[in-house]
């Protein structure tokens, strides 16, 4: 438990400094890709995360973040929107014996297809979130539209080569 | 009331959602104002802090490149003194020159923390320098030579900028070669190239004419390069003149902040003058 905990907090700091001091840093193409990776660290959260709690870690991770980025709400907003659909997206995918308490949402446990499934969705909630707050009016609509779908794609592909990086099949649920 | 508790405990998380979801927005839309606080919190000490520590370490990979660009700036320099000009007169003046005063000072700083390429409202600039190193909001801001932007807001040791690449920014400009003015801003996603209005169609203006600042606006001395004439798309009455900025938005390293001496005194007089139409109407 307190493993866990601490585990988790490490990671979502971790990622909150590599997505401001590093991937942010990194725009491509006019600014159409800006993948926000820190995201991960609210995906990785067990399933077993109390609704009121994964709400209140999402709004704490979005705060920091825009302490690091752009003004005060923004990143707060959408993580909120991420923190209450996360628990909706993983009831609609549940396996029919339901979850393990003790599972973690991890691509090597739940599969490549559930996994991608999971994470693709809530991205692009979040990012369609986020980009629309961003800009405030909806001129240009078509340039949104291909921005979020470009950075979705890119975080998920980021999210997807970091678990191949750091957790091996063997590694224990942590 | 049981069932009032029942029905909470079946949709708290939702209520909670919505109490955060409501708190995040009032933050977000509460401090939508550029100059209030919108940036306030990114010349906060300690993200400016982080940010100087990761500036630090990048700057090492960029230290070839630095050294060139103040090898050459230093060649410019030398190039310029006293000694290297050839006397024409053989009598040499020793009248002090009263009639000029020093008007524009000029301020070193580093950029700590830049964005471009994001959605256009929320690009800024942090520099390493505050109000403990005499920095004001409303100083122009240059890199080598071409103009970058204003300061708006400052804490002790970080100073936050408004660059060219932001859709509030103006300039007052003028095309080098015949001196019509136009206004310069940008409203593109481009951060390489801005735009500039309002210089009269009569003026001939050619691809890859020189648009330097007037000396209008109180923050920049005039003949400042601003950029070069990339594109010209007029209208009916005024040029549009699309400029390739001579500064680099995408890798600024050390700025220079300047002073205008003047700039109260000027403001003093022009208010006063209003104060006066006012009063008179």
């Amino acid at each position: 438990m307190l493993q866990t905990l601490l585990i988790n907090t490490v990671r979502l700091l971790f990622l909150i400094l590599l997505q401001s001091l590093v991937v942010s840093r990194m725009s491509s193409l006019n600014g159409l890709i800006l993948p926000w990776v820190y995201i991960f660290g609210i995906l990785m959260l067990p399933f077993s995360t109390p609704r009121w709690l994964l709400l209140c870690i999402s709004f704490v991770v979005g705060l920091l973040m825009d302490y690091f980025t752009g003004p005060l709400g923004l990143h707060t907003s959408a993580c909120v929107v991420l923190g209450f659909a996360q628990p909706i997206v993983q009831r609609l995918l549940a396996p029919r014996e339901g979850y393990d308490a003790s599972q973690r949402p991890t691509l090597q446990r739940m599969g490549f297809a559930w996994y991608t499934t999971y994470a693709g969705v809530l991205t692009l909630i979040h990012h369609t979130w986020l980009f629309f707050l961003e800009v405030y009016r909806f001129s240009d609509f078509f340039f949104q539209v291909l921005h979020i779908i470009m950075s979705a794609a890119v975080t998920l592909l980021l999210m997807i080569i970091g678990q191949y990086l750091i957790y091996n099949s063997k590694s224990t649920e942590l | 009331m049981r069932n009032l508790i029942g029905l909470i405990s079946k949709f708290h998380a939702f209520l909670i959602f919505l109490g955060l979801q409501v708190l995040a927005l009032y933050i977000l839309f509460a401090n939508n104002n550029y100059h209030n606080s919108e940036f306030n919190h990114q010349s906060s000490d300690l993200v400016g802090y982080i940010y100087g520590k990761r500036s630090q370490m990048s700057e090492y990979w960029r230290l070839g490149e630095i050294n060139d660009q103040l090898s050459l700036d230093n060649a410019k320099l030398r190039s310029q003194r006293a000694e290297n000009f050839y006397t024409q007169r053989s009598v040499v003046d020793t009248l002090r020159d009263t009639s000029m005063t020093m008007r524009y000072t000029y301020r070193p700083a580093k950029v700590v923390n830049y964005s471009v390429n994001r959605e256009q409202n929320f690009v800024y600039l942090t520099l390493d320098r505050g109000s403990i190193g005499d920095l004001k909001p409303e100083m122009g801001v240059i890199s080598h030579g071409a103009i970058v932007g204003k300061v708006v807001s400052v804490s002790n040791h970080f100073a936050v900028v408004m660059p060219v690449l932001h859709k509030d920014f103006r300039a007052s400009v003028k095309h080098k070669k015949t001196g019509f003015n136009g206004y310069l801003l940008w409203r593109g996603r481009d951060p390489n190239i801005a735009d500039v209005i309002e210089i009269t169609r009569s003026a001939p203006v050619a691809v890859g004419d020189t648009i330097v600042t007037t000396g209008f606006s109180a923050y920049f001395p005039k003949d400042l390069m601003v950029g070069i004439v990339e594109r010209i798309e007029d209208d009916k009455d005024f040029h549009l003149l699309k400029v390739r900025l001579s500064a680099d938005f995408t890798k600024l390293d050390y700025v220079e902040v300047i002073s205008d001496l003047m700039h109260d005194e000027q403001k003093q007089l022009e208010q006063e003058v209003e104060n006066a139409t006012n009063t008179s109407n």
